[in-house]
């Protein structure tokens, strides 16, 4: 008997722990049938508690605003408009933008942060009191992209709490440093998504120098604007390197010319490996305003968003003009940017490996950023009674369906062409394929067709990817029309739903916060781990390992 | 070391206000250029004279990175050796057609807003600036701001006196702190191979010996 044990007991012990720590839940259904029938059911054990909740520590929701840039202003006789959400364009670059970087005093420029150069206005040429003869530069700048001594995006720019995605972007010739400041690694405020937005008049004669500071070939291309295929000089004037020019290398500038004879808001892009290079961010609004006497223009306008320095025809028949600038980024294009930083490899990554024809995209961005912080800087803010024009672009690699809560407003030209009256028709949700334009009216006037009155109406892509950061909810293009009224002095809407609070967190979007656990702590809760379960699963996977090596033993012994 | 420098230049956004940009500095801009934060004539503490006059240009662009495999942008000196107490030329040369910067870090912040010294060239032109360098033996980072430059080849170091080291990723001077392992997709069926047949290989043998 003993020695039977000896022999035998291990693994008739380990099989025996081995069957007891199989959990009952995992035996065949005919076992399970049999055994309910001999016994009953099993006897109550509580589910697993929720996890505690974590703490949330929010970032601010709106950035302090210390030296007024969002008031009404005047500076170098330039009128700019209050711009009533909490993050706004900087006031002196807005004016030098208007009355020409090279027509300022240094104060101006040297608050405008622009170099001397940027934006260059010169004659009247049609003697009806605005310059006609236009320059302006642009460099090309990478956001959040890669290095060999650190891990973190370098020049780092978030979309959304924690989200940032390598991106490239055209940016006006700013002075200095490409960060906040020497301790920070936050990309300046000139260097953002979008590209700017370009506003020159009809029969402007308009240079464009595209000083590539970029480490990759680029080239601009007029999408929609009025251009000669060749300049005077006879180059290549369209930014395709198929059949115009050879692209601008790195360190190197070009530049393009042209004249417009008509007015609409278009669209400029690279064009050198344009699936990848718009894709990436280097694409922008190219906006034609019409011809009028004493029409000086806000010729760029950082990040899009609201015009503080409209046209003459915009005022004639708007109260407020904003620039809307969509776009959708693939995480696993962008990424590529960070991986490496030898530009061979960079260059071979993007171009040749990555497959844009087994892509999907996974960030939604308004003006570049996703919700929550599309709420700081891109709401539609206007008042009761107000017509309020909206030029956008779809600048991403899907179509938007672009929808209004509370309003219905009407597409008056699409890709810079005025529709016929007959077809202006109001609608709530506006169709854009990929690089399509239209400007939108919108009125917030209270008849139940334009408007159902003053609130925080939701403005979004009602595709249902649109309204997510990778897949994560809220996030996305979501933005909102808000009613004077309903803004706080900081310029945060004065919301009535759930805490946002949770979206202000990097955790958030990371997938680590339960999406509904402050409404009902508990209820909607992380569900925890079972403890028993975890012995019984320890407790087979041990005895299961044991069983084989004794198996294992007994076999080679055998043979030996 | 490498933490030196990690906190130097990749301290994460300190609350610094977007708004505040720049605004202390003493700059000179010009259609040329910038200069920020000159210094001429006031000693660092420590210094009790201007030790000897150091006179350097740098030729910036494209073309500088062609010493140098896997960079687009370069300088053509990438380590500037100077006594302490010293006080710097530095004639910047940019040779490409658009801004280069040369920027040294890490100086002492009562004389220098910031900590830093720096000369912005527009495209094609060349800018000059002095400054004069505390006493103690260090290694300063001087690289161009300009987003990815510093990553893609402009990058370099001050060594004032014996300096304290060399920072990591200086072209020609020091290796990449993160290094990529440039093999190929090939050698990795090799590495798999080798091992298979170095253990085959001992099995063998060591049943031979039994």
């Amino acid at each position: 008997m003993t020695s039977f044990l000896k022999k035998h007991g291990i693994w008739m012990l380990t099989l025996l722990v081995a069957l007891l720590a199989f959990p009952p839940q995992w035996y065949p259904d005919p076992v399970r049938v049999k055994l309910t029938e001999w016994f009953g059911a099993a006897s109550f054990r509580p589910l697993p508690a929720s996890t505690a909740a974590q703490s949330i520590e929010p970032e601010s929701f709106c950035p302090p605003d210390p030296s007024g840039w969002r008031d009404e202003q005047k500076i170098e006789g330039v009128q700019i408009s209050a711009s009533a959400p909490c993050v706004a364009d900087n006031p002196y670059a807005v004016a030098a933008f208007v009355k020409g970087t090279n027509n300022v005093s240094e104060d101006t420029l040297l608050k405008s942060g622009l170099t001397a150069d940027a934006v260059v206005k010169g004659r009247d040429l049609d003697g009806d009191g605005d310059p006609d003869e236009i320059h302006i530069r642009l460099e090309v700048a990478e956001l959040n992209g890669g290095s060999s001594i650190t891990r973190e995006p370098v020049t780092s720019f978030d979309i959304a709490p924690g989200v940032s995605p390598g991106m490239w972007v055209f940016a006006p010739k700013f002075v200095g440093m490409a960060v906040e400041n020497f301790e920070s690694n936050v990309a300046r405020y000139s260097l953002r998504l979008p590209s700017p937005a370009i506003r020159i008049e009809q029969g402007d004669q308009v240079y464009v120098t595209l000083e590539n500071s970029h480490y990759m070939p680029h080239t601009l291309h007029l999408h929609g604007a009025d251009h000669g295929f060749t300049d005077v000089s006879g180059e290549g004037n369209d930014g395709v390197p198929l059949t115009s020019e050879m692209p601008v290398l790195p360190g190197d500038a070009r530049t393009y010319e042209l004249t417009p004879r008509q007015s609409g808001t278009m669209y400029y892009h690279c064009h050198v490996q344009p699936h990848v290079h718009v894709q990436m961010g280097l694409q922008g609004l190219f906006i034609i305003e019409e011809n009028r006497p004493n029409n000086t223009l806000q010729t760029m306008n950082i990040g899009a968003g609201l015009v503080r320095a409209p046209s003459v025809a915009s005022v004639e028949s708007y109260d407020r003009e904003y620039d809307l600038h969509y776009l959708d980024l693939d995480k696993e294009l962008s990424e590529r940017i960070q991986k490496y930083n030898d530009p061979r490899l960079i260059t071979q990554s993007m171009h040749r490996d990555y497959d844009i024809t087994d892509a999907s995209v996974d960030f939604f961005t308004l003006n570049g950023r996703s919700f929550p912080y599309t709420f700081r800087e891109s709401l539609l803010v206007g008042a009761e009674n107000e017509r309020i024009k909206l030029r956008v672009v779809n600048g991403g690699s899907k179509g938007i369906a672009l929808h209004t809560h509370g309003h219905k407003y009407t597409v008056t030209h699409r890709d810079g062409v005025p529709l016929p009256e007959a077809v202006q028709v109001p609608q709530d949700v506006v169709w854009l394929a990929t690089s399509q334009r239209v400007d939108l009216s919108l009125e917030l006037t209270n008849d139940g067709l334009r408007a159902y009155g003053p609130g925080i109406w939701l403005f979004h892509d009602h595709q249902n990817q649109g309204v997510t950061t990778d897949g994560i909810g809220p996030g996305g293009n979501i933005s909102a029309i808000v009613y004077e009224e309903y803004l706080q002095d900081s310029g945060w809407p004065n919301t009535r739903g759930v805490s946002m609070d949770k979206y202000f967190t990097d955790a958030y979007y990371r997938r680590e916060v339960p999406v509904w656990e402050d409404y009902a702590p508990g209820l909607f809760s992380q569900a925890g781990n079972d403890p028993v379960m975890f012995v019984r699963v320890i407790l087979l996977a041990l005895s299961l390992g044991i069983l084989a090596a004794l198996l294992l033993t007994a076999l080679m012994r055998r043979r030996a | 070391m490498f933490l030196r420098l990690a906190l130097l230049v990749f301290l994460p956004a300190a609350v610094a206000a977007q708004q505040m940009d720049h605004s202390e500095h003493e700059m000179t801009v010009g259609t040329t250029g910038v200069v920020m934060n000159e210094n001429r004539d006031t000693l660092p503490r420590g210094c009790t004279e201007v030790s000897r006059d150091h006179s350097f240009t740098i030729y910036a662009g494209r073309e500088y990175a062609d010493q140098q495999h896997g960079m687009m942008f370069g300088m053509s000196e990438h380590e500037v050796q100077v006594e302490p107490c010293s006080r710097v030329e530095i004639t910047f040369v940019n040779e490409d057609g658009i801004r280069h910067q040369w920027m040294v870090h890490g100086l002492p912040k009562y004389l220098y807003p910031a900590g830093m010294f720096h000369i912005e060239a527009m495209g094609e032109q060349t800018q000059k600036g002095v400054f004069i360098v505390p006493p103690e033996d260090k290694t300063y980072l001087i690289h161009c701001d300009m987003a990815q430059h510093m990553e893609k080849g402009m990058r370099g170091q001050l060594v004032v006196g014996k300096g304290s080291g060399d920072l990591w990723s200086v072209p020609g001077i020091s290796d990449d702190y993160y290094r990529f392992p440039y093999l190929s997709a090939r050698s990795a069926y090799v590495a798999v191979f080798l091992a298979l047949a170095g253990f085959l290989a001992t099995f063998w043998l060591a049943g031979k010996r039994k």
